[in-house]
């Protein structure tokens, strides 16, 4: 199948010498919404940055639509477009002018434009807003009009780069509901970035985990789950981790997928009991505090680079 | 899945690449602008003052081959256009840390054409504002010598010059990180060649040394065209190239202006390019 979004080799080291993205290789099929998930740092919002070519990678080759995105800068540009982390607007134009400015830059023709402005103003709730100036726009509002902004051209591929980040809890809701309905409703390709679990499981088909500018993992989030199993048992550990680490896989209770941060250890029970489980830790006296749990994606990402993203 | 047209021609791109991107950009620029009257009106301050006030009654004081509240009125221009267009370059630092430069950096236009956008509403209304500097000076029976060559000279000095003077605040705009220390070198850049250029007194008048120093200085060169255009006066050109056809000389000097255009709108395009694009 043709890719959407491809990129192979791909590596960004900055004149700093930060090594910012280290040779990571994905591909995006078309109408698949695709997440990278990751802490700050981790790469994601650099990949974006080349992928957009607003950031020149040092290695490797990136398409979207099928141009390669050094090359063919103008097709690819032409080809998406992208929700950024801050607010990007013109605050002293109204919320129409900027959504008229982003049609006429990617060549929407004028009527088409304003039939598509209007339908988007409607379908995303700003139609009482969008001839106000946008500085007198809230948070989410502004959101909003990023994201109509973003599709009056109707791009073949949509990055959003931490869309909800710095956004209230209600607002944050209110506008994963928009992106949920976008991804229901239409066939776009979309690129979201995130270090929320709760949005990359709810909004994508796939998910790449970045870790240090690498991808760690890269699977349906269902896939990653399951790597884990149905439950995980989670101990508070008194004294050496390693040692009790150790003396769990020596037991049959822990397999070489059991994994330790700080005190914690969590062990991935796939067919073993839970009632089993924790009947052999109590009578190894190991733990001071003993749960049972699903696993979650933060879970995963633990396992895979010893830190937490809730933390992040 | 849909099912996309791989690596197909894109009509939208043959748009990117005419000029009409240009314009879009331009009224972008233009409708911001038009919304902080400070970047209109401010610059226009300190001419219209040295202009009606200052120069009348420094009148006595210094004799040239034109009378010298005129002499000062084109002098003003050069002060006019160099605090015109580093105002204008305010907007690029605000485009960067809160307006929607990075939206444009993903549009399909040559970002080269952000840049001329820009240039193209500064230069836009440094010539409304020259219109309007001159107005006032004809208002307060400041006489001037016009005919259609010298207009013809006067705007294509002045326009060059504005848009080399904008060339170095974009320039600047994307060297520096905040607005503080963008405003911090204004003086240096705007006002302090003014006073070396001939605006106020012919540069004969300066030492030796500096008077050669004047004579490298683009808006020397534009001034002495400007006066030869709007008052007939070739003294400035004379003091700069010691020629005797004006023509000739106005030629020499429109050349320095023009290259002095071309370099720093090169030299801004490339600091654009440089600082946008990680």
């Amino acid at each position: 199948m043709d890719l959407a979004i491809q990129a192979i080799g791909l590596e960004k080291t900055y004149g700093s010498g930060v090594e910012a993205v280290k040779q990571i290789d994905f591909g995006v099929a078309p109408g698949e919404v695709f997440g990278l998930l990751g802490p700050n740092g981790a790469g994601k919002s650099t990949t974006v940055g080349m992928l957009t070519t607003t950031i020149v990678p040092t290695r490797g080759t990136a398409r979207l639509a099928g141009f390669d995105v050094a090359a063919e800068p103008l097709a690819a540009r032409a080809a998406s477009s992208v929700v950024f982390q801050e607010p990007v607007v013109d605050n002293a134009l109204t919320g129409r002018q900027n959504l008229e400015l982003h049609a006429r830059l990617w060549g929407v023709g004028r009527d088409e434009g304003k039939a598509r402005i209007d339908e988007l103003a409607s379908r995303l709730g700003l139609s009482e807003l969008v001839d106000r100036a946008v500085g007198s726009y809230s948070g989410g509002e502004r959101r909003r009009l990023e994201i109509a902004r973003a599709l009056v051209s109707r791009p073949t591929v949509l990055f959003l780069d931490e869309p909800t980040v710095g956004l209230d809890p209600r607002i944050r809701a209110e506008l994963l509901d928009v992106i949920a309905d976008l991804r229901a409703r239409s066939e776009l390709t979309v690129l979201l970035t995130t270090h929320y679990l709760e949005e990359a499981e709810r909004l994508c088909d796939r998910i790449a985990i970045m870790h240090a500018g690498r991808i760690v993992a890269l699977d349906s989030p269902r896939a990653l789950l399951a790597d884990l199993g149905r439950e995980l048992v989670e101990l508070r550990v008194e004294g050496n981790v390693d040692a009790a680490l150790t003396l769990l896989r020596e037991r049959g209770v822990a397999d070489d997928d059991a994994f330790a941060v700080g005190s914690r250890v969590t062990v991935p029970l796939r067919e073993a009991s839970s009632r089993e489980a924790i009947a052999t830790v109590h009578e190894l006296g190991v733990a001071r505090a003993i749960s049972t749990r699903e696993p979650t994606l933060d879970d995963v990402y633990l396992r895979l680079t010893g830190d937490s993203l809730a933390a992040a | 899945m849909a099912n996309l047209e791989i690596a197909a021609p894109s009509p939208r791109v043959a748009h990117a690449r005419s000029l009409w991107p240009l314009a879009t950009l331009a009224q972008r620029r233009f409708r911001l602008t038009a919304r902080t009257p400070r970047e209109l009106i401010v610059p226009l301050l300190t001419p219209i003052m040295f202009a009606l006030v200052i120069a009348p009654s420094l009148k006595t004081a210094l004799h040239t081959g034109a009378p010298y509240e005129s002499f000062v009125a084109i002098g003003t221009v050069g002060l006019l256009i160099p605090l015109n267009t580093m105002f204008a370059g305010l907007g690029v630092i605000v485009d960067r840390v809160s307006g929607a430069q990075r939206e444009l950096l993903t549009a399909p236009v040559p970002r080269a054409l952000l840049v001329l956008g820009n240039a193209l509403v500064a230069l836009a209304i440094t010539g409304l504002q020259v219109a309007v500097l001159l107005a006032v000076a004809l208002a307060r029976g400041i006489s001037f010598d016009a005919t259609a060559t010298g207009i013809a000279w006067f705007t294509g000095a002045a326009a060059l010059f504005a848009l080399g003077m904008y060339g170095v605040a974009e320039t600047l705009a994307n060297r520096v990180p905040r607005q503080e220390e963008y405003i911090a070198r204004v003086p240096a850049i705007a006002i302090l060649p003014w006073f070396l250029a001939g605006a106020l007194f012919p540069i004969t008048a300066l030492p030796n040394a500096l008077t050669w120093v004047a004579k490298l200085l683009p808006l020397t060169h534009a001034l002495a065209i400007m006066r030869y255009g709007l008052l007939q006066d070739s003294s400035g050109l004379h003091a700069i190239w010691g020629l005797d056809d004006p023509n000739a000389m106005a030629s020499l000097s429109l050349a320095v202006v023009g290259g002095f255009a071309l370099l720093l709108t090169l030299a801004s395009i490339r600091a654009f390019s440089r600082s946008a694009v990680g």
